[in-house]
């Protein structure tokens, strides 16, 4: 026993500290022996050891607790500090981690693994990450992990020659730097490769070392290339089958192409496992909420609708989703292999928890994963606040780009094709040139082509997303006028066959991709100068209060921004002071410029609609409330309107289909309701419907002499 | 044949008259005070316009005391007749301690168990009691009976806070949307289904924690029900319960044919609304048949009326 004793303490003795041959057999894959080391320093005398024991034994509790013990006992240990740190991060605390990552810096303000962790804390796509990695590299240049790390982060931005460099960097320092290998095999996957000799030599360091896997996963799946991320993760899971944050990966990632069932195996074997991220957690609550949703089947799509309001946005969504299918098939000369889903979350955390994995993300409307489009349900936010037709016309767009592209497709162009394919759709639609965005205009902050990838990756101030997706939208705009669609399905095919930006420029728009900037920023300026110069001038008169604006002034604000159809738009004001004057063919001619010019508002559409309908003209009113049901399906006083205008212009089909809406909502006024549909089944020659309905109508309300006298007519 | 056909003459000449009574406790506060004053005289109004045969007494302010609303009951016990129809309207503040639901009044307040007494007192064979109060759901157990519609505002003597439940029961009254079988009258069931509905989309719009609930109970089941229908057998008398009754009824004018059909008229609704709490135990075809054959005979009389 003694013998034995002295003969494991050997290697310990041989080298630098027994926590490091613990951690020397772990990255070379040695498990009996990791375990072995991992164990015996359970028993060591240090608390710092024990902790670090317990941890590599997947005892997280015990770790925690001697971690405790080894902050008080060693009260000037960065190192302590940062490690219980780590320990928190992996047990989601991360707030407790940077606590301790701070403690750590108060001892040792040039301590670089705490600004390591601390980057790693922040994430990749927040800018600190790397400010404080490059610190950590500076404050200590043979920082293997940190270089490591700064290749992860070059790669995540898509800068492949700096991830390259930096992975090298880390390789020189240590020729065993795995992760530094697991991100240049990524890199030779990503560019095509199926085998990469990197993978080799990763595997021959540690045989079991299934992170590298992992790792190529992770850049696939934010390069949304879903598929292939899959394939790279079950890799990993072969390698080694304990790589539990890649099981739950998996699972998630599974969730989000579809397949529901092997998502949940997944994510219940990674939970099992006491693998428990939020992300985790949220996805399988997630699958619990399975059965509250209908599925229904069209020609070319899935339609993934909530029960409580499947009857309602059905006849819309569903036909609206056809329509987008024939329309890019056409468009885009292709035929996807299989039906598009699309799913619709009537709360908008389950929408994000289904796509991102955490609730929280307030922006987003739909996102798609392959063939897979999940997006808010109109019924997810307020009136008003988003167009769900246009969402589906955006996020088809990018079905078919990436399926075209394979996948390989730049953020800039599929995003901004998508928003260019909702104006092409209804021009009222395009992407509004909101105040941030004039801002970013006036200061000059749109970017050049060839980095435009960074304004949706990387922004640099708050609204850059926004001002990137207007940008990108209108590059393509600029294109399809310019050089027409063919250039457009040109370059779709250079990215799919891994063309760069650049590349796909020259091959298509025959010129170079500064000259192009030159030409789009010159046609930009033409449509949006005048705005700009005037921009000081609005947002003056705009601070100051709508209240104080005359309508002189309105006129001229209206006139220098014409694009402006935000809150107290100055349409919206011309419209009132008109309306209290009496002059409501005034109002309704500035609410007209409001509804084409892309304004949202429910309740002015409303107010439009009226004003339309009391001048008799019906047709217009009949746009403005199908206007409405672009917008915002849950009102039930707009459905019962429009059924009623449709079916006086002898649209029996659309008044049915309004008047189902109603219905659908549970109306108040359920015989009334039920009586219109009768009447517009009726006189779409659907007389058993119709008498169908108006006995529901009358077991309402018996005594609802229109209704009775319908009944008599329809059982004549 | 004769006997009935003097009994409906009768019916029609002499209808039924409906007798309220509507009390607006103790405020507590000036605000509260006018407040309810204010929905006190607006119900009277609104119950008023109902017609000649709509008895209206409001106790308000300092005469809605313990004493002023017995002796009012005890008057109306003699009054009302079996065939009348009787209603208590209560607004203002309501406690509950955990045994006893009180209705707060100037001077000592009134138990739900002493209204009870009060209320068995009165021979109408149909009664409606309205507990707007905040804690009313306590009351609902001891005020139930059989042939009494009982409203409260509250699910429980927990929800304590003051209710909203009396303006929406009000905007009932007066607008004609709440009539939603298109009757011309306003059933107790589609006043209480209203107010139901306005209180819920009060809290939503405003986006507050709803702090009550209402019931309704008029089986005497005593537990209520929030969504009263066929299948917990709650609202069939509510239903039948006239608010406030159509405006224009049948006149003395009508002719011996015309007073047939509208025998047969009141037959077929009263048959259709008894078959719609049928429907939970029937198979659904035979359901749906019985309704239809119903309903058209139904628009066949009232197009045979209307000629």
């Amino acid at each position: 026993m003694k013998w034995w004793y002295l003969f494991c303490l050997l290697p310990g003795l041989a080298t630098a500290s027994p926590l490091d041959d613990c951690r020397t057999f772990q990255h070379h894959g040695q498990r009996q022996e990791t375990e072995a080391c991992f164990e015996r320093l359970t028993h060591s005398d240090d608390a710092f050891l024990r902790a670090e024991g317990f941890w590599g034994l997947g005892r997280l509790e015990d770790a925690n607790a001697q971690f405790k013990i080894a902050h008080d006992e060693h009260k000037n240990s960065p190192e302590v500090r940062v490690e219980w740190g780590k320990l928190f991060v992996a047990g989601q605390n991360t707030q407790e981690a940077a606590n301790l990552f701070q403690e750590a810096l108060k001892l040792d303000e040039n301590y670089a693994p705490a600004f390591l962790a601390l980057a790693r804390l922040a994430g990749g796509f927040d800018k600190r990450s790397e400010d404080l990695t490059r610190h950590a590299i500076e404050l200590n240049p043979k920082f293997v992990e940190a270089h490591e790390y700064l290749a992860r982060l070059a790669l995540e931005d898509n800068d492949p020659k700096l991830a390259t460099q930096e992975a090298h960097t880390a390789l020189s320092l240590s020729t065993d730097a795995l992760d530094a290998m697991s991100v240049l095999a990524s890199i030779d996957f990503l560019n095509g490769q199926t085998q990469s000799d990197w993978m080799t030599r990763i595997l021959k360091v540690n045989p079991i070392y299934g992170e590298a896997y992992a790792t190529a996963a992770y850049f696939f799946i934010i390069n949304r290339r879903y598929n292939e991320g899959v394939e790279f993760y079950r890799e990993a899971l072969k390698l080694n089958p304990d790589l539990n944050d890649a099981r739950s990966e998996l699972g998630i990632n599974l969730l989000r192409l579809g397949d529901d069932e092997e998502a949940r195996q997944e994510l219940v074997r990674s939970y099992n496992a006491h693998f428990s991220s939020p992300e985790t957690r949220n996805a399988l609550r997630f699958l619990d909420t399975e059965k509250d949703y209908e599925v229904l089947h069209g020609p070319h799509s899935i339609v993934v609708l909530n029960k409580k309001e499947a009857a309602l946005l059905a006849p819309y969504i569903q036909p609206e989703l056809e329509t987008v299918i024939a329309t890019y098939q056409k468009k885009y000369k292709t035929t996807l292999p299989g039906p598009v889903r699309l799913e619709v979350y009537p709360n908008h955390d389950d929408f994000i928890v289904r796509t991102l994995g955490l609730p929280g993300q307030g922006g987003l409307l739909g996102v798609t994963f392959n063939s897979v489009v999940a997006m808010d349900s109109p019924s997810a936010r307020p009136p008003g606040e988003f167009r769900w037709s246009a969402t589906i016309w955006h996020e088809l767009s990018h079905v078919y780009v990436l399926y075209m592209t394979h996948e390989l497709t730049p953020r800039w162009f599929t995003e901004g094709l998508a928003v260019h394919e909702e104006s092409a759709h209804e021009s009222d639609w395009s992407d509004r040139l909101t105040p941030e965005i004039v801002e970013a205009l006036q200061k000059k902050q749109l970017l050049p082509v060839l980095k435009l990838e960074q304004g949706f990756l990387r922004p640099q101030f708050p609204s850059q997303v926004m001002v990137s997706y207007y940008e990108a939208g209108k590059m393509c705009d600029f294109i399809i006028e310019k050089y027409g669609n063919d250039a457009i399905l040109g370059m779709i095919h250079s990215f799919s066959i891994r063309k760069d930006t650049a590349a796909a420029i020259e091959d298509n728009l025959h010129e170079k991709p500064e000259a192009f900037d030159k030409e789009f920023s010159a046609w930009l300026d033409k449509k949006t100068g005048s705005t700009v110069a005037h921009f000081a001038d609005w947002k003056k008169s705009m601070q100051a209060g709508p209240d104080k604006i005359t309508p002189v002034e309105a006129k001229r604000l209206e006139d220098d921004y014409p694009e402006y159809t935000g809150e107290y738009s100055t349409y919206e004001l011309l419209a009132g002071l008109y309306s209290n004057h009496g002059d409501k063919a005034a109002a309704r001619r500035e609410l007209e410029k409001y509804r084409d010019m892309g304004g949202h508002s429910v309740a002015t559409l409303k107010k439009l609609a009226g004003l339309e309908q009391e001048a008799g003209d019906n047709k217009e009113a009949e746009k403005t409330l199908k206007n409405v049901d672009d917008i915002y399906l849950e009102d039930e006083d707009v459905h019962r309107k429009l059924g009623t205008l449709m079916l006086n212009q002898g649209d029996a089909g659309g008044a049915i289909r309004e008047y189902q809406a109603a219905i659908a909502l549970k109306p108040e006024d359920v015989a009334e309701t039920h009586y219109d549909l009768a009447r517009a089944l009726m006189a779409a020659k659907r007389d058993k419907e119709a008498k169908d309905e108006v006995l529901v109508a009358l077991e309402a309300a018996p005594g609802f002499k229109p209704a009775q006298k319908l009944l008599l007519q329809l059982s004549q | 044949m004769r006997l009935l056909s003097l009994f409906l003459t009768f019916a029609f000449t002499l209808p039924a008259a409906n007798y309220y009574l509507i009390v607006a406790g103790l405020g507590g506060a000036p605000e509260y005070e006018k407040q309810f004053e204010q929905w006190a005289s607006e119900t009277e109004r609104a119950l008023q316009a109902g017609g000649p045969n709509v008895h209206v007494e409001t106790l308000s302010g300092a005469k809605a005391t313990r004493q002023q609303l017995s002796e009012t009951l005890t008057k109306m016990a003699s009054d009302v007749q079996p065939d009348d129809t009787f209603g208590l309207l209560m607004i203002g503040h309501g406690t509950f301690d955990g045994d006893n639901y009180k209705f707060n009044l100037p001077g000592p307040d009134i138990t739900a168990g002493e209204l009870a007494t009060l209320l068995d007192r009165i021979p109408a064979k149909r009664q409606l009691v309205v507990n707007m109060t905040s804690a009313s759901g306590a009351s609902l157990p001891l005020l139930a009976r059989k042939g009494r519609v009982v409203i409260t505002a509250t699910k429980s003597g927990n929800e304590k806070n003051l209710t909203v439940f009396p303006r929406y029961f009000l905007d009932a009254l007066r607008d004609p949307e709440a009539d939603t079988d298109k009757s011309g009258s306003l059933s107790a069931l589609e006043a209480f289904r209203y107010t139901q509905r306005k209180t819920v989309n009060y809290f939503e719009s405003e986006k507050l924690l709803a702090t009550e609930h209402a019931m309704l109970d008029d089986t005497g089941s005593k537990d209520g029900a929030r969504d009263p229908s066929a299948t917990n057998g709650e609202g069939l008398a509510a239903s039948a319960f006239p608010l406030i009754p159509p405006s224009t009824g049948p006149t003395v004018a009508a002719s011996p044919e015309k007073q047939k059909l509208l025998a047969r008229k009141e037959d077929l609704e009263a048959k259709i609304d008894r078959l719609k709490y049928q429907k939970a135990a029937m198979p659904e075809e035979e359901y749906k048949r019985e309704m239809a054959q119903l309903l058209l005979d139904l628009a066949r009389t009232q197009a045979e009326i209307d000629r």
